[in-house]
């Protein structure tokens, strides 16, 4: 029977597609992958193959796959590939039986066991070997690594002759003078606030971008003072004048002498910001009162278990207590937490009429976190595809978020993973799904985001800062006497995706903000507008001498790292007007190009269901789910399209052409819930079992012999 | 275009009528101890909604708050409802009763009078109001909440007196009134003759005009209980095989519990035969000869015979009253979870994970149903309660047909009403113990069914809950009797029969009274036609609905002697059995309960994947068309906030409306001027071809 199976391997020996750069480093013939791990007997043989860029597994399943689900296919990763980044876990040992076992999880990106490799042991096969090619499979994806090892370098080093450098999308990437003063333009901030090249070269900080903006009174060389920190560099800014900044905390020091430096010096900063034109400016702390990193990353760790789930036996036993699991892992409350902590700060900026200072150590987490759910709420063009990945270039990638350190890439020091960036995708992603009209992209669109942090070919998510991105291309650049390399960035999807795939990214639901008559001016019509809605209390804009002055003092202690007390009372009167404002937008039909809210009563916050139930065959709802609906409305765009057509034709007297795009959606008849991510398990080719098996299977001694017993790999 | 939007929740705007067209309603009678409405126009507007025999006890005006816009009005208490009427509104007669603003007395869950120093609950008729309210809070046992408040400025004993008037009426409602229906309404009397929309199945060519439908051609109706002699629970008709005598089915049918033997229930055009009964009655010593019709009943022709134990996995009624009531609780805008532990108290009230239950037991007997060739038969003790749950789901799950709006409403009919589910007992408007909301629990399936293929169906959501919410309106008989029986007698169905089964029956109504009986699916009554076009999915794809079934052999229908394989379905698995009936040598086989087991580790396969691991019929396709295999996983479940967080106004707010109705709009008014143009630019006249459309130049 095996010696069948074997024979069908050599038949259909699949070839391994090898990207540029890419080195095959070992490999293994004659692997099973299981099915489903409880019965080892049903998989697919094939072979097992770890290059410098992934773990993939080669089977003779592919043929199955070339049906119209699989259109969705990923041009970089396959459907069985792990990139070594992804890899999360690794499992293998040798159980009771004769069978060697396997097994590698993806990273969030694919949680279950897609890749639940089995091997038969075979006459010529000793452990030995086996050992050597798990122990190297470990070494590759586990073990530290340096910056300069990455994947990122070898493609780029092998294909930079050839890649014309692609139109990003009209994606803004903030890595020039003029793309923040474009962006100072599109939201009228360039009044009061000026852009700077103080960094250039990153001579000031390397933290920094080479180009940010401040305020514009602001002398530049206190910028420099304490290497950036304690600069409030803005974010954004609304069209009622008022400002989201940000700025990283003074590091904190016991000496008497240099704390009344940093005072005077915030008591200077706070001199210019607080002189009018400039509203009254409110701080928000993120490193006190706020979550704490490592929170995030032990709820996401409880929350991801949840998933890894090996059988559905399990699942079941699981699903009694499916919601109390999910609460414990308290993920979800940290969701509703950043979305009430943006509501908060959207009150300020909108009802209150105040500037929004975020305060945190670097300025590099929580505040890219909150500052860009900010604007996605309250900027309708960060709905769009190309404002929203505009914004992670803005926020994310110059405002400098580690996300070397933060996804672990280099598996140096597990202390510094946090998912922040997933953590903002999650948030983003409950506000897509609780107003899919107001957004240009779909969930699937974010669903691919999440997974293109672990695709070492982009250059995006795979470095700390824009001086580490710069420096490593600038040295490569020295060292071959070449053109700098050139880097692919994520927002280019046509690497990943064909355009037909690509049209799963797009929102069909989304109606384009209504062009404004030219002789109106678009910042008096909105405001207009939104006072005419919000008719909210303006009585505190009015400043107050006295309530200013404390707001100062109290913002100092506070940076000062001497928070004297906590006033209970304002933060009550917090809580009041926050309700006040919360109810009184949901009260009112939203209006998707305007401000946008979340709800985030407890039935409201959900879990992003496509990513983390994708790769969950038992998940799945043949001809159902959200896709029903979408293929649906797909269908009945095109009608309404066709038939304006004709229309129009009609009109205009001309001849019918009758242009048809068959979609992804359109084509076939029933189409999984999990589409476009998982195919179908049921074409899998499995034995078949007899009539009889029901019972067959049950057998008490078989099942005992099956119990699996994982030893440990990582010390071997 | 759908219902509510943001803010509002079910409520059509206020109509203004002419006052005139009040004063043609039948007169009230004042309730004792009230003060004469100040203008005959109120006293008429407030009449003028009143259904026959329907008496106003009491009334204050007042302000419907909670809800955006805040309605100024007059709350209403009745002898049958506590009703807000707004200002200006008036019923209008072809909807005599409104989903709105209407709350039967049975459905009030309890009762809140609040003023500015204290909040007490009211209870038992005999708890006293020791205030003037300022407010009131009635919470619907249907979820929804009527906040009114109270004008100052004379009128405080007005809002005393009804708030002891809803009191006392609520308390005599549940001890002895039952409405009998409107039997005579202004509409049926109007339109004469009135035809039910949906077959009621109380006469035999009904079951007839079914039967063909279905193409049970082994089968026939029976006529046996036609005078309710075999089982009073029972419908008058029902199929059973086609060889079987009526002696054979009567005697057979003794061996029952409560006689409720062997029915079919649903035809699967693939050739299997669901059926259901009740348990077998252990008690009774049946001959040789009874055994053997039982056996062949069960049997129904079929080779391979599956009993499923309906109880196992599945709650026990005392369980559903529990997460019911729970949910009930937790779902009170008051409740005092935090946001945070939600969750959990969401799961500590175990109503989704009976849900869960429900929907992986009917997708496992619909994969048996359609997987082969074979007799289903379920089995419950009662036969009244999951037995119609499961065989509907099963149903709805398998048959494109069910899932049109027309089809699942005479599903319900079938399964629930004429099968006799005993709604008044279950949803405890008796006061009887045994309470327990199977029906609701099986709304809450179709739901999640809804939620997860919303191409798939051809009614909407709205539908549901109305549905949901006609279950305590006291309007028709459809859910106010426990079985066909009672309705009948209420209805005045069986004239012939009165002297000998109900001899105390004291006035024989009109001859047309049957036609003139009213059911729940006379939506007209309490909706109006812009809230009945929204009982239609517009996400529907009939598409679905027409290549349903791919053939598939029918072998013959009459296999002799007894059956090859006969199999216990429980706990996911099949096991083998000896003998359909238990009498032979062993004792009753449902004895053993096997509820909350863990299922066996073997069964983590799916049962589709076991079934259709054989080579299957249906080629490459590994689901036959038309089947859906619904997901029952922990994630997947959901909580109906639509129908359940009602009376939350935070949560009511927002549920923003699928987008796909105003594409449908767009849709139709498109294919209505293409419709238009087409004819125009019929072959003959191309030379007209060139004029500009007059509907087309307004359209640009």
């Amino acid at each position: 029977e095996i010696h069948t199976n074997e024979k069908e391997v050599a038949e259909k020996e699949v070839t391994l597609h090898l990207l540029p750069g890419e080195q095959l480093l070992c490999e293994a013939s004659t692997v099973l992958k299981c099915v489903q791990e409880d019965s080892c007997q049903r998989g697919i043989y094939g072979k097992l193959v770890c290059t410098d860029f992934k773990i993939a597994f080669l089977g003779d399943d592919e043929s199955a796959l070339e049906s119209d689900e699989t259109q969705f296919k990923n041009k970089i990763i396959g459907e069985n590939d792990i990139t070594l980044h992804c890899v999360d876990q690794i499992y293998g040992g040798r159980p009771k039986g004769q069978k060697w076992k396997f097994k590698a999880l993806r990273k969030p990106d694919r949680m279950v066991s897609l890749c639940l490799f089995d091997r038969e042991l075979l006459g010529q096969w000793g452990e030995k070997e086996i050992k050597l090619i798990v122990s190297g499979i470990i070494h590759h994806t586990l073990a530290p690594k340096r910056l300069k090892r990455l994947f990122l370098f070898s493609y780029a080093t092998a294909v930079h002759s050839n890649t014309p450098t692609n139109p990003q999308n009209h994606t803004v990437m903030f890595d020039t003078l003029e793309d923040w003063c474009w962006e100072l333009e599109r939201t009228k901030g360039s009044m009061k606030y000026k852009a700077v090249s103080v960094n250039e070269g990153y001579k000031v900080c390397e933290r920094l971008p080479a180009y940010f903006v401040v305020p514009a009174p602001l002398p530049e060389e206190s910028v420099s003072r304490f290497q950036g920190h304690g600069i409030p560099i803005w974010c954004w800014s609304y069209h009622n004048g008022c400002a989201l900044l940000k700025m990283s905390a003074l590091p904190k020091e016991q000496d008497d002498g240099i704390l009344q430096t940093h005072k005077n010096f915030l008591d200077g900063i706070y001199r210019v910001i607080h002189r009018p034109p400039y509203e009254i400016v409110k701080t928000e702390d993120l490193s006190s009162n706020f979550l704490s990193l490592p929170d995030i990353q032990t709820a996401y760790s409880k929350f991801k278990q949840l998933f890894l789930i090996d059988n559905s036996t399990e699942f079941w036993d699981t699903d009694i207590k499916w919601f109390s699991l999910l609460e414990s892992s308290s993920w979800l409350d940290i969701i509703r937490r950043c979305l009430k902590k943006a509501i908060e700060v959207i009150e300020c900026l909108d009802a209150q009429n105040t500037n929004v200072l975020l305060v945190e150590e670097n300025a590099s987490d929580l505040c890219c976190l909150v500052s860009s759910l900010v604007q996605v709420m309250m900027d309708p063009h960060c709905r769009t595809r190309a404002g929203f990945q505009s914004l992670v270039q803005k926020e994310w990638i110059a405002g400098g978020h580690c996300f070397l350190d933060r996804c672990n890439h280099l598996r140096q020091s597990d202390k510094e993973e946090v998912p922040v960036f997933l953590l903002f995708l999650d948030c983003v992603w409950q506000l897509v799904h609780q107003h899919p009209p107001a957004f240009e992209f779909t969930e699937t669109y974010l669903t691919v985001l999440s997974d293109s942090l672990y695709i070492p070919i982009f250059s995006t998510f795979f470095f700390n800062s824009p001086h580490q991105k710069e420096m490593n291309l600038g040295r490569e650049g020295q060292d071959a006497h070449s053109t700098p390399l050139h880097l692919l960035t994520v927002w280019d999807w046509s690497v990943q995706f064909e355009s037909r795939a690509q049209a799963l990214l797009q929102n069909p639901l989304y109606v384009e903000k209504p062009k404004l008559d030219k002789g109106q001016r678009k910042g008096t019509h909105l405001k207009h507008q939104r006072q005419l809605s919000l008719p909210l209390t303006q009585s505190k804009s009015s400043p107050k001498r006295g309530f200013f002055r404390e707001e100062t003092d109290h913002l100092i202690k506070n940076l000062l790292g001497k928070r004297i007390s906590k006033l209970i009372n304002y933060s009550d009167e917090l809580q009041d007007s926050f309700r006040e404002f919360y109810d009184s937008w949901h009260s009112k039909p939203a209006d998707y190009h305007g401000l946008l809210l979340p709800h985030i009563e407890g039935p409201e916050i959900r879990v992003w269901a496509q990513r983390y139930l994708r790769w969950i065959p038992e998940a799945q709802i043949l001809g159902g789910g959200a896709v029903a609906m979408t293929s649906r409305l797909v269908g009945m765009m095109e009608e309404v399209r066709s038939l304006q057509e004709k229309i129009n034709e009609r009109h205009h007297h001309q001849t019918a052409l009758p242009a048809e795009a068959p979609s992804l959606l359109r084509s076939s008849a029933r189409l999984s819930s999990l589409f476009p991510f998982a195919l179908l398990q049921r074409h899998s080719s499995k034995p078949v079992l007899p009539t009889s098996g029901w019972k067959a299977l049950g057998d008490e001694e078989d099942l005992a012999r099956r119990e699996d017993e994982f030893v440990d790999l990582g010390e071997v | 275009m759908w219902w509510g939007g943001r803010g509002q929740s079910f409520n059509i705007a206020p109509q203004k009528e002419e006052p005139e067209m009040g004063l043609s309603g039948p007169q009230s009678v004042q309730g004792s101890g009230m003060p004469e409405p100040r203008s005959p126009q109120l006293g008429s507007c407030l009449a003028s909604g009143c259904l026959p025999g329907e008496q106003i006890l009491a009334w204050a005006p007042g302000v419907r708050k909670g809800l955006e816009p805040e309605l100024p009005g007059t709350l209403i208490c009745t002898n049958l409802r506590v009703t807000f009427q707004p200002c200006g509104w008036q019923r209008r007669q072809e909807t005599p009763l409104s989903s709105d603003y209407d709350f039967a007395l049975v459905n009030i869950g309890q009762l809140e009078a609040v003023s500015s120093l204290s909040r007490v609950q009211l209870h038992r008729p005999g708890s006293l109001l020791k205030f003037i309210p300022e407010e009131i809070l009635i919470h619907g046992r249907d979820f929804r909440l009527l906040r009114v408040g109270f004008k100052a400025g004379g009128l405080e004993p007005q809002a005393f007196q009804v708030t002891m008037a809803i009191v006392q009426a609520r308390a005599q409602s549940s001890q002895t009134q039952q409405y009998s229906g409107i039997t005579l309404s202004k509409a049926g009397q109007s339109s004469g003759s009135r035809k039910s929309p949906i077959p009621l199945l109380e006469t035999p060519e009904d079951w007839e005009t079914e039967r063909k439908k279905q193409g049970a051609n082994g089968w026939r109706v029976s006529l046996v209980n036609e005078r309710f002699d075999v089982a009073t629970s029972l419908p008058r008709y029902f199929w059973v095989p086609n060889r079987t005598l009526d002696s054979e089915v009567r005697r057979a049918f003794g061996h029952f519990h409560q006689g409720r033997g062997p029915r079919l229930s649903w035809h699967h055009p693939g050739g299997s035969d669901l059926l259901r009964c009740g348990g077998f009655y252990t008690a009774s010593d049946p001959n040789k000869e009874d055994i053997r019709s039982v056996e062949s009943m069960l049997q129904a022709g079929h080779s391979d015979v599956v009993l499923v134990d309906t109880m196992d996995e599945l709650p026990s009624l005392a369980d559903v009253q529990l997460a019911h009531l729970r949910l009930r609780a937790l779902c009170l805008p008051d409740s005092s979870v935090s946001e945070d532990k939600w969750l959990s108290a969401l799961e500590g009230t175990r109503w989704l994970d009976y849900v869960r239950s429900c929907l992986r037991k009917a997708s496992d007997i619909s994969v048996l149903v359609t997987s082969r060739v074979r007799s289903v038969v379920l089995q419950e003790r009662g036969d009244r309660d999951f037995n119609g749950l499961l065989s509907s789901l099963v149903q709805l799950l398998s048959a494109p047909e069910a899932r049109t709006l027309l089809g699942f409403q005479s599903l319900v009919q079938r399964e629930w009403v004429a099968a006799g589910h005993p709604f008044l007992t279950r949803l405890g408007v008796t006061g009887v113990s045994e309470k327990a909301p199977v029906f609701l629990l099986f709304l809450d399936c179709v739901w999640q069914l809804l939620q997860q293929f919303p191409a798939e169906f051809e009614f909407s959501e709205f539908f549901l809950l109305a549905l949901h919410d006609s279950v305590r309106v006291p309007d028709t008989l459809t859910f106010l009797r426990d079985n066909p029986w009672e309705r009948g007698k209420q209805s005045g169905q069986f004239n012939s029969y009165t002297q000998v089964y109900t001899p105390g029956y004291s006035h024989p109504p009109a001859g047309n009274s049957i036609n003139s009986q009213l059911s729940v699916w006379d939506w007209d009554l309490r909706y109006s036609n812009e809230q009945i076009l929204q009982f239609h999915n517009p996400g529907y794809d009939p598409e679905h609905c027409q290549d349903s079934w791919l053939p598939r052999q029918q072998p013959s229908f009459m296999v002799r002697g007894p059956p090859s394989s006969v199999w216990l379905f429980s706990r996911g698995a099949l096991t083998a059995l000896n003998q359909l009936c238990p009498w032979r040598d062993s004792p009753c086989l449902l004895t053993v309960s096997s509820r909350w087991l863990p299922r066996p580790a073997i069964s983590s396969e799916s049962l589709a994947d076991q079934e259709w691991g054989l080579p299957s019929h249906w080629g490459a396709c590994p689901l036959p068309a038309g089947l859906l295999l619904p997901g029952y996983l922990g994630p997947q479940i959901r909580l109906w906030r639509r129908c359940y967080l009602r009376g939350r106004p935070e949560v009511q707010r927002g549920l923003s409306a699928p987008t796909i109705t105003g594409l449908q709009d767009e849709l139709s008014r498109l294919q209505e001027l293409i419709k238009k143009w087409t004819p125009r630019t019929s072959p003959g006249d191309c030379s007209q071809k060139g004029d500009p459309n007059p509907i087309l130049s307004q359209s640009h």
